[in-house]
């Protein structure tokens, strides 16, 4: 009659012990968890980096390709300088340029196989070279050398006892003179009748001209100075 | 009466160490309704405790009403957070007058003898 008194006593304080032990267990886990409060407030403080870590992702790719853009410019700009300075290059002559042209022989009236004398006393001259370099040039000739010297702004062309001088070199005959530019037109300023070469031919010097499809001017050799020539400030 | 005592000592003891030693631990949103079951089981055993006092205790009662109690309360917390009414305070409220009451009937057998 009292047992099942005592087992059910028993039974019910075991639970009850089981109970209260659990819940002081999760309450004290709690309590030393992080509150509800705290943790909304993390929560949203998390919310508001991340928002601000995207904002700052967008902003530095942003500026990413503004640099990219900047560089890209920057390169643009130096490979037009580079062109620019390719330019002036060529058109100074500081560049050995290649192209079709025409090559131009010219040489001293030949012996006489009989006599041993020249069949004309004609030399050619500083003037007849001149002249040939000023028809050239009329014809549009991009770049001329006479003898592996570059003709330039300030080559001089000049008769110095028996030699003639170009570029402060003396250049001795043959004279080869290289002529870059339309072929046709140069070729046809040279052959115009009664022109220089036709002249040079009746006196009795020897005029070869050659036409290239592709020929290579030297560059200008010499230095170069400007102790006098300053360039004029624009305003 | 005494061995029922020592019984109920040698029980609550041995949940202790069960409660204490058990592995897993109930997650903190859950521990409304553990502790309101338990507020249910105290009441019912303050309530055994009486009815022995006045000669009435039935042991079926006693046992039903411990666990329904317990799991009815529990069950009642949980409802009412589903439907947004905080039904564990009614039980907190209704076991912890009857609780005091048990008590103060308790007090008084006791000083009576």
């Amino acid at each position: 009659m009292k047992w099942p008194m005592y087992i059910s006593i028993t039974l019910v304080a075991l639970v009850t012990g089981l109970l209260l032990t659990f819940q002081f267990r999760v309450s004290s886990r709690i309590e030393q968890g992080v509150p509800t409060g705290r943790a909304q407030e993390l929560a949203t403080e998390l919310h508001q980096l991340e928002t601000e870590i995207s904002q700052l992702q967008s902003e530095v790719n942003d500026l990413g390709a503004k640099l990219a853009q900047a560089t890209k410019g920057q390169q643009e700009a130096l490979a037009a300088m580079e062109g620019e300075l390719v330019k002036a290059k060529i058109a100074a002559g500081l560049t050995a340029v290649s192209g079709p042209g025409v090559e131009i022989i010219l040489d001293n009236p030949p012996l006489q196989r009989q006599t041993g004398r020249p069949a004309s006393l004609y030399v050619i001259r500083d003037e007849d070279l001149l002249r040939i370099v000023n028809e050239l040039r009329g014809a549009g000739a991009e770049a001329i050398s006479i003898n592996g010297q570059r003709i330039v702004a300030t080559s001089e062309i000049r008769y110095a006892a028996p030699f003639i001088n170009v570029n402060l070199t003396r250049i001795v005959p043959p004279y080869h003179i290289l002529a870059i530019g339309k072929v046709d037109h140069l070729q046809a300023a040279l052959s115009i009748p009664g022109g220089v070469v036709e002249y040079l031919k009746d006196l009795g010097v020897r005029v070869d001209i050659q036409t290239h499809d592709k020929l290579t001017v030297p560059a200008y050799t010499g230095t170069r100075q400007h102790l006098y020539a300053k360039p004029v400030q624009r305003r | 009466m005494w061995l029922g005592f020592w019984l109920a000592i040698f029980g609550l003891a041995l949940g202790v160490v069960i409660g204490l030693n058990i592995p897993l631990l109930l997650p903190g949103a859950y521990a409304k309704y553990l502790s309101v079951a338990a507020l249910a089981a105290l009441d019912s055993i303050f309530g055994g405790i009486r009815a022995g006092m006045e000669d009435t205790f039935d042991n079926t009662i006693f046992i039903t009403g411990f666990f329904s109690n317990a799991l009815l309360a529990a069950g009642l917390a949980f409802v009412g957070e589903r439907l947004g009414i905080d039904l564990y305070l009614a039980a907190v409220v209704a076991f912890g007058v009857r609780l005091f009451q048990n008590l103060a009937i308790i007090r008084r057998h006791l000083l009576k003898k």
